[in-house]
């Protein structure tokens, strides 16, 4: 038996040590604290002791007492905690179990690309316009400067309705129709289907292509150089790109441009045919004759146009070896975008 | 197009290396698809010539050779192959050559005896696939040069695709002008030719010209006593050399001539000709013409004939006649030169389904001034190569010589145009070097077009030829700087990027399938008569499609017979439908296809199939996109199941379908029976009015919440018990939603129990269970006696 505070506390420090649950603690209570604990023991030998010394024996009995009150309850807190913590864990999930939501579809790759290459175009303030699939003659071949019986429309073979009409080739008339209802300046943009009369592994009787338009006072090749870079950049990533004379009837100045390979850098694959570079899009300045045929005055204004193909660039990205796949809506293909 | 580089030079000294012609011609707007070198990796073979062969001491098969290639001794080589003849010239590997294959000469021991090379076969040296024996070469071929050398290889063949503008390139001539420009080389013209020689052409034939306008120029030289026979080995190598075969010397000249200055020509044989004379006119309607390949082809008077006295002769500019052409017995040549209307061309050689190197070259058209020089150079060849004696003179029926053609340019214009600030004097050069003819005054260029660039027409054009030797590298980049008016995606550009995100987060994978359907679609797919394509690239293909759903039915049928089962589809396209004039009408639809389960079975969860709920679920809540509420109705699209099917409908407006597929369509036991598609028309959907959205305040009170389980007959529907119980409802009926139906054990056959959870809630003031009362039992009595169903016991 204990005589000393000083003592009984180093004891109980000790054994509180030990503790190991809440039960321990609860434990460790009755034992210093409880009506046989070795505190009331002290207590009881107050009455023995001297009056003067009395008072300041039963102060630091009071207040080993309190100590030892707060010491317990905190040890008891503490691993009242601990075991709720404990037992929450308890009850530990399988994180690689899988989660049972329906899984997420897709869209179609040509649809990303054609979505990704539209938002940087809007980004720069250009509008989406819209335009028919099936086209009267005119607006495909006539007011784009093709005239009939020329060398030019060999360049696309074209399926023709039996009312008369084409599918359209390029998405280029939706230029005429948006000149037709819309005074410059502007900048529009099209997205839509085009059709050749053609099938192989890189060709498809349908695919999509994107047109773009810019007309205003003083716009210039400068300026379609700036903004199909910029296109590039965002596109492609920071890397070369080249401009190189072309025709098209719509075009004059006409310009193909090229963007370094994606694949080998610039050093020559089979992607590129060993040339470093990818055809991106075909692109130039408004031919006069285009304004003309949209009652656009061209001395006051000029413009520039690009056109490129969706397809082959969603190819580029996820390499897509064959066109057909795209059309062909197998889900073992789908899947994967 | 394929170019000889050694041809070029005839034109101008380039010396460059190929890949730089290549690329410069690349960054002038002229694509070089491939640059074929034959001789470039072949290096340490040359011609060596068989002295002595003497059988191998230990080996029966090989023999040993001693072989001259030009060194002060013989090589002593053992050699395998059966014709290693003394005598004989062959291609001999030297020490230290590697032949294509990867194989590396060196001395070696072959069974005892010393091989200081090898004697090569065609095969051996990458020239083909012949492995029988030794090559023999010509026995000319000089002894130690090199093979690359003594077989012609020593040359390259450039592909060049030209763009259709550019007629004027489609020869060597055209290309080395083209050089000359962009090196800024000195172009060289022989002048060797001149329409000397025996007597007068207009005292042995006469050219008639009734057609002008479609042959504004025709001319005609006669040679005579040719002989027709082999072309010498220089003119074979180069026609060979860029794909064209030999014929015999006469054809090889006019193709010669053709692809050395780019005017196509055609050798008649004078003696059969009817009155040894031309009239170029239209053909008569019925006429018919015997082409040079083979085939009889029916003329109409849209296309412009050769003819002699009698019957046409030639398709002008397109073929000659098979009848008249230059044979081995041929001994007199009437050649002609010419230049034709391109459109006049390219309609006969359309309407005969027939391209030649003639008419692609007159489409794209010809240099009018080249008609004589053709004719004096093929004159001449004829009597270097065939010994023919060329009559003096040429006919030339040339009625109208053009005009030089000058065109304003103004240098201000090239500045705005190309953004980049070129002096009048910059531009000058530049033109010049093009071969236009420049006059200037002050900044105004007037420009003379030289008669073989046809693509010239406007101030446009020749922004374009200054751009592209200007170089469209050192045009520099920036940003237009325009203003112009904002302008918002149209109601569909909207809807269809809600719809598109909606749809793949229900687990909807994208397809795109063909705008085209087969003309032998299924009645119930037609939708009404298709527009029909006139030219398909198959009949599978022959009409446009007026609806998704046959495109969708086939790509789930396609997918389930790979064994995938577990399919939810859909496709946002155009349809196409005639108007009343026969004109395309569009709009775009939404397609949605389903087979196998609706949740894919997981850990927790067993699956779910597809059902008609599920699908108007599916496409009812697109309606929330707008926002406007669908109305569905029993439907009657008859390629759809004719009990399970819904048509939606809003505003008045029929916007679609959903249903199960109709069990015609499944015409193999792979495909299941339970498979849905739906449609919607965005455009239309588009076009809607959307409900107004005002706020509501939230509810201040609480509410009383009861449950209706009502037995009724099967006639009867959800609809019918809402209308009912939102009538007796009234004001204070803020919910009223269905939450089971059930039909089976139980309950009578004809009848099924509808679960409803209702609550009642008032505005102002907290509702009590008195004022709740009347209004259920209201919709009890109502049900009972409207529809004969009853409280569920």
């Amino acid at each position: 038996m204990t005589d000393n505070p000083e003592t009984l506390w180093h004891q109980f420090d000790e054994e509180r040590r030990r503790a190991a649950s809440s039960k321990d603690a609860e434990a460790l209570r009755i034992k210093y604290l409880g009506k046989k604990g070795p505190l009331s023991a002290l207590l009881k030998t107050l009455g023995s002791l001297p009056p003067d010394q009395r008072k300041t024996a039963g102060e630091a009995i009071n207040r080993l007492k309190a100590r030892l009150e707060q010491a317990v309850e905190q040890l008891i807190a503490e691993f009242a905690e601990r075991e709720a913590d404990a037992a929450l864990r308890a009850d530990l999930p399988d994180p690689t179990l899988p989660g049972t939501v329906l899984p997420m579809g897709s869209l179609h790759p040509v649809t990303q690309i054609g979505l990704e290459v539209a938002a940087i175009f809007l980004s720069m303030g250009f509008f989406l316009a819209e335009g028919p699939e099936a086209e009267d003659e005119y607006y495909n071949f006539e007011a784009l400067n093709v005239p009939k019986h020329h060398p030019a429309r060999d360049m696309q073979d074209t399926f023709y309705l039996e009312n008369g009409q084409v599918l359209r080739t390029q998405t280029s008339p939706v230029q005429i129709r948006t000149m037709e209802m819309i005074k410059p300046p502007f900048k529009m943009i099209a997205l839509g289907k085009v059709y050749r009369r053609d099938s192989d592994i890189t060709h498809s009787p349908m695919f999509s292509q994107m047109e773009g338009l810019v007309v205003g006072e003083n716009v210039s090749m400068a300026d379609l150089k700036g903004t199909l870079a910029a296109f590039a950049e965002k596109m492609f990533g920071r890397r070369p790109t080249r401009f190189r004379p072309s025709f098209f009837p719509f075009t004059e100045p006409s310009a193909e441009m090229d963007v370094q390979c994606i694949f080998c850098e610039g050093k020559g694959c089979k992607v590129c045919k060993n040339s470093g570079w990818m055809e991106i899009l075909g692109c130039g300045m408004v031919n006069p004759r285009v304004f003309e045929a949209v009652e656009y005055d061209p001395e006051k204004y000029t413009g520039f146009a690009f056109g490129m193909g969706i397809e082959r660039m969603a190819m580029q990205r996820f390499g897509i070896d064959d066109i057909r796949l795209l059309f062909g809506s197998d889900i073992r293909f789908l899947r994967q975008f | 197009m394929n170019i000889l580089l050694s041809w070029l030079r005839d034109y101008i000294d380039i010396q460059v290396p190929p890949l730089q012609i290549a690329d410069a011609l690349m960054m002038a707007g002229i694509e070089v698809e491939a640059i074929h070198e034959p001789g470039k990796h072949l290096q340490k073979v040359v011609v060596g010539r068989i002295l002595t062969r003497a059988p191998h001491p230990n080996a029966d098969k090989l023999s040993l050779c001693t072989v001259d290639v030009g060194q002060a001794a013989p090589l002593q080589i053992v050699c395998g192959a059966p014709n290693c003849d003394p005598g004989a010239k062959v291609p001999t590997a030297l020490v230290g050559a590697v032949l294509p294959s990867g194989f590396e000469i060196r001395v070696a021991r072959i069974r005892g005896v010393e091989s200081a090379g090898m004697l090569c076969s065609r095969k051996e040296l990458g020239l083909g696939d012949d492995h029988s024996g030794l090559y023999h070469l010509p026995p000319e071929a000089p002894v130690g040069e090199d093979i690359v050398k003594a077989l012609g290889m020593d040359d390259v063949v450039f592909t060049i695709a030209i763009t259709p503008n550019r007629g004027d390139a489609l020869s060597h001539l055209g290309i080395a002008r083209e050089l000359s420009a962009l090196f800024n080389l000195p172009l060289h013209r022989n002048s060797l030719d001149d329409a000397r020689g025996d007597g007068d052409i207009r005292e042995q034939t006469a050219v008639t010209l009734e057609e002008p306008a479609l042959c504004p120029r025709y001319g005609a030289r006669i040679v005579r006593d040719v002989t027709v026979g082999d072309s010498p080995r220089w003119l074979r190598e180069r026609l060979e050399k860029i794909g064209i075969r030999s014929i015999n010397n006469i054809v090889d000249i006019t193709n010669y001539v053709m692809m050395d200055i780019g005017h196509p020509m055609h050798a008649f044989d004078l003696d059969k000709l009817a009155e040894q004379r031309i009239v170029v006119r239209r053909a008569a309607a019925g006429e018919k013409l015997h082409c040079l390949d083979g085939v009889t082809r029916a003329l109409d008077p849209s296309m412009l004939v050769i003819a002699d006295a009698r019957r046409p002769v030639a398709l002008a500019g397109v073929m000659g006649g098979e009848e008249t052409g230059v044979t081995a017995a041929t001994r007199h040549v009437l050649l002609e030169a010419a230049c034709f209307d391109p459109v006049t061309v390219r309609k006969t050689a359309k309407a005969l389904a027939m391209t030649t190197d003639s008419s692609y070259r007159f489409e794209r058209g010809t240099n009018i001034d080249n008609v004589p020089i053709a004719l004096n150079l093929a004159a001449r060849l004829i009597r270097e190569l065939a010994g023919g004696r060329p009559v003096g003179g040429l006919l030339d029926a040339y009625p109208a010589p053009p005009p030089l053609r000058r065109i304003m340019l103004r240098t201000r214009r090239v500045a705005r145009v190309l953004g980049v600030d070129l002096k009048p004097a910059q531009i000058e050069t530049l033109l010049l070097r093009l071969k236009f003819e420049v006059s200037r005054e002050g900044e105004t260029l007037w420009v003379g077009v030289p008669p073989f660039r046809h693509d010239i027409e406007q101030e446009a054009d020749l922004i374009e030829e200054v751009a592209r030797l200007y170089g469209y590298g050192n045009i520099p980049a920036t940003l237009p700087t325009l203003f112009s008016q904002p302008v918002l995606p149209t109601p569909l550009q909207r809807l269809t990027g809600q719809v598109r995100t909606a749809m793949v987060d229900q687990g909807f994978h994208e397809i795109i399938t063909y705008s085209f359907i087969p003309t032998t679609i299924h009645e119930s797919l037609r939708e009404g008569p298709p527009l029909a394509i006139r030219n398909p690239l198959s009949e599978d293909q022959g009409h446009l499609r007026t609806s998704l759903l046959w495109g969708m039915i086939d790509a789930l049928t396609r997918n389930i017979f790979n064994d995938e089962y577990d399919l939810r589809f859909f496709e946002i396209g155009r349809v196409f439908r005639p108007d009343a004039s026969g004109f395309a009408r569009e709009a775009d639809h939404l397609c949605l296809g389903c087979a196998g389960p609706a949740n894919p079975a997981d850990w927790r969860h067993s699956k779910e199939p597809f059902d008609l709920y599920r699908m108007k679920g599916l496409l009812g809540r697109l309606g929330h996109l707008l926002p406007v509420e669908f109305e569905f109705a029993r439907g009657n699209h008859p390629a759809l199941h004719p009990a399970r099917q819904l048509e939606i409908s809003c505003q008045n407006r029929r916007l679609g379908v959903v249903g199960q597929i109709h069990p015609r369509f499944r015409t193999n036991k792979k495909l299941p029976e339970e498979w849905f598609v739906g449609e919607l028309d965005l455009s239309a959907l588009s076009q809607l009015k959307p409900r107004k959205r005002l706020m509501q305040p939230i509810p201040a009170f609480p509410a009383i919440r009861r449950d209706l389980a009502i037995l009724l007959p099967k006639t009867a529907t959800f609809q019918d018990v809402e209308r009912i119980v939102r009538e007796a409802g009234g004001e204070i009926l803020e919910k009223c939603a269905l939450f089971d139906v059930y039909e089976g054990k139980g309950i009578d056959p004809d009848k099924r129990s509808l679960a409803l959870e209702l609550r009642f809630r008032a505005k102002d003031r907290t509702l009590k269970e008195e004022e709740v009362q009347p209004k259920l039992e209201a919709m009890i009595s109502q049900i009972a006696t409207t529809l004969g169903g009853k409280l569920r016991e």
